[in-house]
């Protein structure tokens, strides 16, 4: 660019100056050097620095190539990718949840993916002082690869790039020093706007990806339910719905689109939605399925983010404003969230019956259907209100509705733990509040007011409230679902009332877990059905924190296990006894005969006791896995099921009720 | 196909003029060194891949004019730079003095979290030295940044000058990937194996 100028204006510099011009400078004793500073460059010059300029568009190009390719990539992944929702592999499509293999939740989308597809993504990070071992699902991985590849990193936003199909670039570049370089390598801000050079070929496409990396420690933490991963989700499918032969996939997005008019779409979406509002057709709308939209619907919310996170990038020294930017945002986007809610489900509602037939053959509950098409965890509603005179924050959990199904019937048992969550991203309260379980529903109407009090009017602006809805079970709560919703909007007098969708595990929801007392203690059960020996084969692992008994503070745990109903004749089994402890390990195996048939029918009875001589035995805690299990133990049992001859780990709470047979 | 390769870096090489530059890109890119003395027109890179923790890296190095009348081509390039090398000739005071004008420079033009290395240059020539070691180390500390003594002609510390800034970038970019994933409590199984430990000892206290 620079040069270009130069060039322009040689013609006029390079002249010899007049007498009247020497005299100033001889006046002013500034002698050659200010204009020598802006003495033009001689015609070889010029030359020499083209072929450099040449030299590098070279380079440029193949690079250009390269970061094209890293894309398509990215992208075809990610057109293979199932997305069935949450119960189901993000990539294969193989469902867990109700049924089978280990769901392993991707770092950075937060989505659930099978083991078999993050099996190689097993991905070690040297921080200062240990290693840390973190799974990504593939498309997260291949994300974070090309952001690395192509020095997105760097310069905050994937550079210009050549789609692959076409091979040649048409050289038309302009040749200016500074625009040569320069506009492949994207300001931090404000990708979008700047960039637009013209002469560039159509197939040159920018892509505006601002990755979860992009992102700073502040953004996760203030992050609601889904990851930022969504954001690339989002702008790859965007732009890849540019390209003519990946269209068939987007019309139902894009109607979608046009319907609920996003607030904060990317240029890219809206073109997008422009384009094929004009032929999307509602024959295409409804074959595609409804499971795009939730895709389409993240990439909005998402894309409304993108600019918070754009903003925080530089930012990291001035945490505490980016935080409060990104609450504020937040905000919006619930604000948005909430107006859109009516007509994405009236979209869902319509395409699911369209599209039943080929979703569900195994799910009994006919709702289970909306359940796996679609990405979000459900919604929830809840008003709240501030009294200033009590300095009291009434949080009504009014409803929530779609939640995932926990057991067999398509059933859950859920209840809310809500706490604030302050700017600095940590927990208000060490307490969480609980809502009373509303049974067997996965549309609760809770309809009850949780109080915190001691909450300053000045801190309601940065702050927000996080509730997570638990499946409540005997032997565990299983998460549900969880969202932020920030506090800014809430005034004195009025009820804020507001409709948000339930996003995946984050860093509250595992707090709020842990703050459940599970005062029994726990135990490691492994599974697994050995085809050979056509039994089930229960391995007892050990167990932690079981309640002392005996009056040294200690206990002397065995486990009793008890298969029911049991057509085969199987014994009832024991553990040998471990002696003045709380925290045994047993590593026994037991078998069970029994057929894959007859598990589908049967239920294993666990129960720990403490081992008293002369007296009778004392019950310390109980579990019970089978097909009527809740949760993560009716999912051991299925994926037991499933996957025979290969071990099924988890942990599990007990329960100190004794299981009635 | 041109050579495969995993990364592109683009360093870029600033300092005054006649301090070394185009001798120690040459050095690094060739393994040779040229006594004649060719004034740098404008602008100028080489290419010279190399392979780091099994990656192979690219590394385009842009040769800049020191002299003031290129300044504006040259400042247009320091936007694309992830590494910048600072270079000043150990013979020559004022080409010392001069880095932190172009540590200025850099401030204005350039992308803000380049990474940085200072090189004396000329290191052979002892007996001409102006500028002592203890001078540089001092001044990279205060810019917080890190600092090589090397001479093209003799084939001291250019490598290592180079594969530093390199592997300091590659550094950077894994930890920008990794510091938006702040350890987070992790899921129940995670927790309960935590939790064991803890307890365990507490409990064997107890008794």
């Amino acid at each position: 660019m620079d040069f270009q100028s130069h060039n322009n204006t040689s013609g006029n510099k390079f002249v010899c100056p007049s007498d009247r011009q020497l005299a100033l400078r001889a006046k002013l004793r500034a002698g050659w050097s200010s204009s020598k500073t802006n003495e033009p460059l001689r015609p070889d010059e010029q030359a020499a620095i083209i072929s450099v300029i040449r030299r590098n568009e070279e380079i440029e190009t193949a690079e250009r190539q390269r970061v094209g390719r890293l894309v398509e990539r990215v992208e075809k992944i990610k057109q293979r990718a199932v997305e069935g929702g949450p119960n189901c592999c993000r990539l294969c499509g193989d469902t867990f949840g109700l049924l089978r293999s280990t769901r392993i939740i991707c770092e950075d989308c937060k989505k659930s993916v099978c083991a078999k597809c993050s099996v190689d993504i097993n991905i070690r990070y040297h921080t200062s002082d240990r290693t840390r071992e973190i799974w990504l699902c593939r498309i997260c991985s291949e994300t974070r690869e090309m952001w690395k590849k192509s020095g997105a990193w760097f310069f905050k936003g994937l550079p210009n790039y050549d789609a692959p199909s076409s091979t040649n670039s048409t050289p038309t570049h302009q040749s200016a020093s500074g625009g040569a370089m320069s506009d492949v390598l994207l300001p931090p801000r404000g990708a979008q706007s700047c960039n637009n050079t013209p002469t560039r070929n159509v197939r040159v496409k920018k892509l505006t990806i601002h990755v979860d990396d992009s992102s700073s420690s502040e953004e996760d933490t203030n992050g609601g339910g889904g990851g930022g991963g969504d954001v690339v989700d989002g702008a790859i499918s965007a732009v890849c719905a540019v390209a003519p032969l990946t269209t068939a996939r987007t019309p139902n997005r894009n109607s979608f689109n046009a319907d609920v008019s996003p607030p904060a779409a990317t240029r890219m979406q809206r073109e997008d939605s422009f384009r094929l509002r004009t032929f999307g057709s509602i024959r295409s709308f409804i074959d595609s399925g409804e499971r795009k939209l939730s895709n389409s619907f993240f990439a909005n919310r998402q894309s409304s983010r993108t600019e918070s996170n754009q903003q925080d990038y530089d930012t990291i020294s001035t945490a505490s404003t980016v935080t409060s930017v990104n609450n504020r945002r937040e905000s919006n986007c619930n604000y948005t969230r909430r107006s859109s809610v009516s007509s994405s489900w009236s979209i869902s509602g319509e395409s699911s019956s369209g599209n039943s037939a080929n979703t569900s053959n195994h799910v009994p509950n006919h709702n289970q259907v909306n359940l796996h098409c679609r990405e979000l965890l459900g919604w929830l509603e809840v008003a709240v209100s501030y009294r200033e005179s009590v300095h009291s924050l009434d949080c009504v959990m009014v409803r929530a509705r779609d939640l995932p199904a926990m057991d067999a019937a398509g059933l859950t048992d859920p209840y809310c733990k809500v706490n604030i969550v302050t700017p600095d991203g940590m927990t208000k309260y060490s307490r969480w509040l609980r809502t009373k379980t509303v049974h067997k529903t996965r549309n609760p109407e809770f309809n009850e007011t949780l109080q915190f009090v001691g909450v300053e009017p000045e801190e309601l602006g940065g702050s927000s409230l996080y509730v997570a809805i638990f499946d409540d079970d005997k032997y565990g709560h299983d998460y549900l679902g969880g969202a932020k919703i920030s506090l800014s909007p809430v005034h004195n007098t009025n009820q804020y009332r507001i409709s948000v969708p339930l996003g995946g595990e984050d860093r509250f929801s595992n707090e709020a877990e842990m703050s459940q007392e599970w005062p029994h203690g726990k135990i490691l059960i492994s599974l697994c059905y050995n085809t050979k020996r056509r039994a089930l084969v229960v391995n007892v692992k050990q167990c932690i924190n079981l309640i002392p008994m005996d009056n040294n503070g200690s206990s002397d745990p065995f486990v009793k296990l008890q298969l029911k109903p049991d057509s085969h004749k199987n014994k009832k089994y024991k553990t040998g006894v471990k002696w003045r402890t709380l925290n045994p390990i047993y590593r026994e195996e037991f078998y069970f005969e029994s057929s894959p048939h007859d598990l589908n029918k049967q239920t294993l009875y666990i129960t720990v006791w403490d081992k008293d001589i002369g007296k009778s035995n004392d019950f310390l805690g109980s579990l019970v896995i089978g097909y009527n299990s809740k949760g993560e133990r009716l999912q051991q049992w299925l994926d037991c099921i499933k996957l025979p001859d290969h071990f099924h780990e988890k942990w599990h709470c007990l329960s100190g009720e004794h299981p009635t047979h | 196909m041109a050579k495969t390769y995993d990364y592109l870096f683009k360093l870029l090489l600033i300092g005054d003029s006649g301090v070394g530059k185009t001798c120690i890109l040459f050095r690094f890119s060739e393994d040779a060194f040229n006594t004649t003395f060719i004034s740098t027109i404008g602008i100028d890179f080489k290419i010279r891949t190399i392979e780091f923790d099994g990656k192979k890296i690219k590394l385009q190095i842009w040769d800049t004019a020191g002299q003031e009348r290129f300044r504006t081509i040259t400042t247009a390039y320091y936007r694309g730079a992830m590494g910048i090398m600072l270079v000043y000739d150990i013979t020559q005071e004022k080409s010392f003095e001069n880095i932190k004008n172009w540590i200025r420079n850099i401030e204005e033009n350039a992308s803000a979290d380049v990474e940085k290395m200072l090189l004396g240059n000329k290191c052979e020539l002892n007996d001409k030295r102006q500028v002592s070691r203890e001078r540089g180390e001092q001044l990279a500390i205060e810019y917080g940044i890190k600092f090589m003594e090397t001479s093209a002609k003799a084939s001291i510390n250019v490598e290592e000058a180079f594969l530093t800034l390199a592997s300091d970038i590659k550094a950077k970019m894994e930890k920008r990937l990794e510091a938006n994933n702040p350890p987070k409590g992790g899921h129940q199984l995670k927790f309960a194996e935590t939790r064991k430990t803890e307890t365990w000892l507490s409990k064997c206290n107890l008794l």
